[in-house]
């Protein structure tokens, strides 16, 4: 992996020819540098100063060329370890803990820059290991509510450092489309690309997580949804208590909230469907028993059953029953989405809000996030959240879910 | 052209306990030994050759413990600015040198001179390696002196520090490779730097006298000027006849014992008189 580490030079650098003697060395070295910062001195008897951040391809690389510039006066600016703070109550972090981005992380422990092993937004960073010889050390995201007393946390912004996610080369139909979200983009175009992504990251061995509003049934969607499961092009889904009442609903009740799926038109008495579809389930004991009661018999909650794809209903508090299956300890919810996303490499956030916005605080920078809504606000409020890598389109879920399907062969 | 504003007045110490009783540069053979009576007679020569060139010589006092304090240009860096005389010792970088350090910061002291030190960790060896040019000093480092150090001095002294990456052990100090004539001449052997520090002095230096490496190796760069002339250690014929030509008197000045330890003549002196912000020299280019 390749390592960045800032260099600090001071002098007469410019007239010295000192700087540039430097940044060919780097070049000369095969790494490459960016000139963060440089201070030209203000009159001829000022020094000048320059800080450049070098990327080189391994820690040998960098230490033999660390080797060479200090030579010419350039040394490293962060060579301090990162300050750790025991802490002494459990669920609660020592003040001035370092909070995380979502980005590629590390931390510097007894000399050595240690990736983080899940990053994750708004946490605090945990070392493990490394009291004794030979004992491994490593660097865990700890969200506020897990941490332990006696746990080792990272205080202060020292000795830590973060990668900005690598952009991919040339112009990506992504890229153009994000230069703003906009409902006027060709959506057939974004279709293709999105099948394309979700194609490569199951051909690379990434697992692809579904986030499903209860839009996605109300518009039709369900269905397709049902066959990209079916069709393994899905290994997780979380969702709420709405989709997965809706899903079953239409399945058992041919009703969505009521309304039929297929006409279109209110059903006599079908504003309490849902209820009674939760009832039923409540009944059965589990999503899964009512599967294998054969009182389910299709639906993307059915599909996930039969192809054994899990799934985290998170419960709110304006949830009707709930179905037996829905977490309503959100704090626990969200604890076993985060043992879900190991592996995750594309995340699709299909019509929901809240939903779009818990995953993407759990899900690292690297795990591609499409968001699909026909509401362009919430693309922006899940940017705006810090998940900066998702990727707006704006349409309506359920003929955008049909042709995804369509495109990917379901 | 105008003659040297500086190098009428030199400190230098009797080689009294002088010999090579160590090695640190390439010139230096513990085995040869050096002959002291032939060494104290070249020393004054040398002295009386800078006072009949019209310089004035102050003596230090030599210390047993210290076999090159006779090297006095590396004791440090003087600058004396409108009444205000300022000196920066010299950090060594090999141990058999270091205990000069206090011993000329306590005579700067006692001459009433303000003592401004660099940081512990940084070495600078003195006047051997910072030259006044063009209104600022040419600094060597790597072999001796640690590029840092040259940011350090430059804001202790006020004035830019240019500096040239020396490249053969055998030219380990900035004054075996650099001697300014006056305002727009220095001799140059560029042998002992490397390309930027070439490109660095070239555009420094407006009538540089390039040595061929045979004549760098000779130290006739290792010179002191006193107004116009020129005390070399060795003379090589085409630098002698270009120095004529240009006006300078060539003295030519036995110091061979001293070239036993790798020193010459500009080594066995520190000029005191150096106003490196003098504004008549004042030159503007970017830091």
């Amino acid at each position: 992996m390749a390592v960045v580490e800032t260099f600090q030079v001071e002098g007469h650098i410019v007239d010295s020819l000192i700087l540039a003697k430097i940044l060919d060395l780097i070049l000369e070295a095969g790494a490459d540098y960016r000139l963060v910062e440089v201070d030209i001195g203000r009159t001829v008897n000022d020094p000048s100063r320059a800080v450049v951040e070098i990327t080189v391809d391994d820690d040998a690389a960098l230490g033999r060329l660390a080797e060479q510039l200090q030579v010419h006066g350039a040394n490293p600016t962060a060579t301090e370890d990162a300050t750790v703070e025991v802490t002494d109550s459990a669920g609660v972090l020592p003040v001035g803990f370092y909070s995380t981005t979502n980005l590629a992380t590390e931390a510097r422990v007894g000399g050595h820059w240690i990736a983080v092993t899940n990053p994750e937004m708004d946490c605090g960073l945990v070392v493990d290991g490394g009291l004794g010889e030979g004992d491994v050390v490593s660097v865990r995201t700890v969200p506020m509510h897990r941490v332990l007393a006696g746990d080792r946390v990272v205080v202060g912004n020292r000795g830590v450092r973060v990668q900005a996610p690598e952009k991919p080369r040339g112009v990506s139909t992504f890229e153009f489309m994000d230069s703003e979200v906009s409902s006027e983009k060709p959506k057939g175009l974004a279709v293709r690309n999105l099948a394309n992504r979700v194609r490569e990251a199951r051909e690379a061995g990434a697992r692809v997580l579904a986030v499903c509003g209860p839009a996605v049934v109300h518009t039709g969607g369900a269905p397709e949804i049902a066959r990209l499961v079916r069709s393994g092009w899905v290994q997780v889904l979380f969702a709420g208590n709405g989709f997965a009442t809706h899903d079953i609903e239409a399945t058992v009740l041919g009703t969505s909230l009521g309304v039929s799926v297929t006409e279109g038109s209110p059903t006599e008495g079908g504003h309490s469907n849902h209820l009674r579809v939760i009832n039923e389930v409540r009944r059965h004991g589990s999503i899964a028993a009512a599967v294998d009661a054969g009182w389910i018999t299709g639906g993307v909650m059915y599909e996930c059953v039969r192809a054994g794809v899990p799934f985290l209903l998170g419960g709110s508090i304006r949830d009707d029953g709930p179905l037996p299956d829905t977490v309503t300890d959100v704090v626990d919810a969200a604890d076993r989405m985060r043992g879900l996303i190991d592996g995750v490499g594309v995340a699709l956030m299909l019509a929901t809000t809240l939903h779009a916005i818990a995953t993407g605080n759990i899900l690292p920078a690297g795990v591609e996030t499409f968001c699909v809504d026909i509401n362009q606000a919430v693309v922006t409020k899940l940017a705006d959240r810090g998940s900066h890598q998702a990727h707006g389109i704006v349409t309506d879920v359920g003929l955008f879910l049909r042709q995804l399907a369509d495109e990917l062969g379901a | 052209m105008p003659a040297l504003e500086w190098g009428r007045s030199y400190l230098m110490c009797p080689p009294t306990h002088y010999g090579v009783l160590y090695e640190i540069n390439p010139w230096m053979h513990k085995e040869v030994a050096v002959d002291q009576d032939r060494a104290r007679t070249q020393w004054e020569d040398l002295m009386a050759t800078l006072c009949a060139a019209g310089a004035e010589v102050e003596v230090a006092e030599p210390d047993g413990s210290v076999p090159d304090m006779v090297f006095t240009a590396n004791a440090g860096i003087v600058n004396r600015h409108d009444g205000t005389s300022q000196f920066v010792p010299s950090h060594f970088r090999f141990p058999e040198r270091q205990g000069e350090t206090e011993i000329f910061a306590a005579w700067f002291a006692r001459h009433g001179f303000v003592v401004d030190r660099l940081p512990a960790d940084l070495a600078h060896e003195g006047a051997g390696d910072a030259l006044p040019f063009a209104a600022g000093l040419v600094s060597g480092y790597r072999l001796r002196s640690d590029l840092p150090a040259t940011a350090e001095l430059a804001r202790l002294m006020g004035v830019p520090v240019r500096a040239v990456e020396l490249v053969d052990p055998r030219l380990y100090h900035i004054d075996i490779t650099f001697c300014p004539l006056d305002d727009r001449r220095a001799i140059c052997a560029p042998m002992g730097w490397d390309r930027y520090g070439r490109r660095v002095v070239e555009s420094l230096v407006p009538e540089p006298l390039w040595l061929e490496d045979s004549e760098a190796l000779s130290f006739c760069a290792n010179s002191v000027v006193v107004g116009r002339t020129v005390v070399m250690p060795a003379t090589p014929p085409r630098i002698g006849r270009q120095l004529e030509a240009w006006g300078f008197d060539v003295v030519t000045c036995d110091v061979s014992e001293f070239l036993k330890a790798g020193g010459g003549c500009r080594c066995l002196t520190l000029a005191l008189d150096v106003d490196l912000r003098r504004p008549s020299s004042a030159r503007a280019s970017p830091a």
